[in-house]
């Protein structure tokens, strides 16, 4: 029986009178991937600063089994003051780095500080340093919004790879339905405020190309599903 | 180098075209002398090694008053912009120093040191290490949060939080220290100097005035203002060469 890394019970969270997750139960299995799908201001920011430990909850129970967790922040997060072998370092010490540099395709930019670097690059470099510690729980927060969707596709790649690899739990916050198919095992689809989770299984997609038929099909679901939770 | 300069060139020619039909005008060659006279003046004195001993005198203690603002002020300032209970209480303590005129520390350090070099650095360095401290404390508060969240999400230790986040963002701090403080503290230096200092420009204006030599007083007082130029200009190339080399 799987274990779970994340669980989450009776979970409510509010900025003064304005009430941002109300009554949230989850549980996130060992080694899944899930993707939570919802619109601005329905609390999935707070919902994974919560899960990371930088915001207390108002009230309920959370509960994640690891604290080795990988975060690709949605700005890149990167010292501007340091170089990318330096910012590696800071989060993860002195694990070595080369490999994954060439496997992000950030061979020969070690040196480079961040203000050097694309907004692709600098995604890649925050994706490294989440890749780095080894994670069992790697957290996004529409990491690759800003990107270009083949920068952003060649990242999703690069990411599905190492989680074939490694097998570590993944938890991914987006608006893109696309991006929610190409990454997860299970989505939650997240209502307007009150924010109500609802969880749905991509259908069974063979491969993750966006241009395969059963992809495509995924993806006009998901988008009914999205236009429907109104 | 005449035209990547040409906009200087012509402040300065300006600044002394005015000078002189201010001298035509006023009519008082003895108190204000014209620009002539004066650089035939500074070049005089130039030509004697005393002068240089001066200003060599008078820049030591400009750069150790800078240097003890920065190494008190920046710890301090590291310490008030991260505690918000600290800033409070350490604020009415630099407001106080702040507000002390010069001449109020003059008697104590008069009657403490009588005349010479620790009068005027102690001053110049209490009236620098206010601003130097909130120039600090205000840099530090305005750290980006995310990179400290970045750094709390990755578990970092706080030793190598402190050295790779705040220490290292620091030379923006120091160079504005330096850019606010220089200038002031060149003033600082030669007032006090004129009123306790031992030797220094100060004191050859201060014995120009006493021999009613005004023409040698301004020679001084452009040379004075020429070296906090020229200071200012060599730190801030220190500075930025330190920059990125690190």
């Amino acid at each position: 029986m799987m274990k779970a890394c994340i669980s989450v019970s009776r979970l409510s969270h509010g900025y003064d009178s304005l009430q941002v997750i109300n009554n949230w139960n989850i549980e996130i299995q060992q080694g899944e991937r899930v993707v939570v799908l919802g619109p601005s201001g329905s609390g999935k920011t707070t919902f994974l600063n919560i899960i990371s430990g930088l915001q207390k909850p108002t009230s309920g129970k959370v509960q994640v089994a690891t604290d080795r967790i990988g975060f690709v922040f949605q700005e890149a997060r990167l010292i501007p003051w340091c170089t990318v072998n330096e910012n590696l370092a800071f989060a993860a010490g002195g694990q070595p780095h080369q490999e994954l540099l060439k496997t992000l395709g950030l061979a020969g930019f070690e040196q480079y500080y961040s203000d050097e670097l694309s907004g692709g690059m600098q995604q890649r470099v925050n994706l490294a340093r989440a890749l780095l510690v080894d994670p069992d729980l790697l957290i996004l927060d529409e990491a690759f919004t800003s990107l270009d969707i083949d920068v952003k596709l060649q990242i999703l790649h690069d990411l599905n790879r190492h989680w074939e690899e490694r097998h570590f739990t993944l938890l991914a916050v987006t608006h893109d339905p696309k991006e929610a198919l190409l990454l997860a095992d299970r989505i939650l689809i997240l209502s307007p405020r009150p924010a109500v989770v609802r969880s749905i299984l991509p259908n069974q997609l063979t491969e993750r190309q966006i241009d395969a038929p059963a992809f495509i099909q995924a993806e006009a679901a998901l988008i009914c599903r999205l236009t429907d939770r109104n | 180098m005449i035209k990547k300069n040409r906009y200087l060139l012509s402040g300065i020619l300006v600044l002394l075209i005015v000078w002189q039909l201010f001298t035509i005008h006023a009519d008082q060659s003895t108190i204000f002398p014209s620009p002539a006279a004066t650089f035939k003046e500074l070049f005089y004195q130039l030509s004697s090694a005393d002068i240089y001993l001066a200003a060599l005198e008078t820049a030591w203690k400009v750069l150790a008053a800078l240097a003890l603002a920065i190494l008190i002020g920046l710890p301090v300032g590291y310490l008030i912009g991260i505690s918000d209970k600290a800033y409070d209480a350490v604020r009415p303590i630099m407001m106080f120093i702040q507000a002390v005129p010069v001449i109020s520390w003059l008697t104590i350090v008069i009657f403490t040191w009588g005349v010479g070099w620790k009068g005027p650095v102690f001053i110049a360095f209490l009236t620098l290490f206010p601003s130097a401290a909130f120039t600090t404390a205000n840099g530090v508060r305005t750290i980006d949060r995310r990179l400290l969240e970045m750094a709390e999400v990755y578990r970092v230790p706080q030793g190598r939080i402190f050295q790779d986040i705040y220490l290292r963002s620091l030379p923006p701090f120091i160079i504005t220290i330096l850019d606010l403080s220089i200038g002031q503290a060149w003033k600082v230096i030669l007032v006090t100097e004129y009123l306790c200092g031992g030797k220094g420009l100060g004191v050859e204006i201060l014995m120009a005035r006493m021999n009613i030599d005004f023409t040698a007083t301004w020679a001084m007082t452009i040379l004075a203002a020429g070296m906090g130029l020229i200071t200012e200009r060599i730190i801030k190339q220190i500075m930025k060469k330190g920059r990125r080399a690190a």
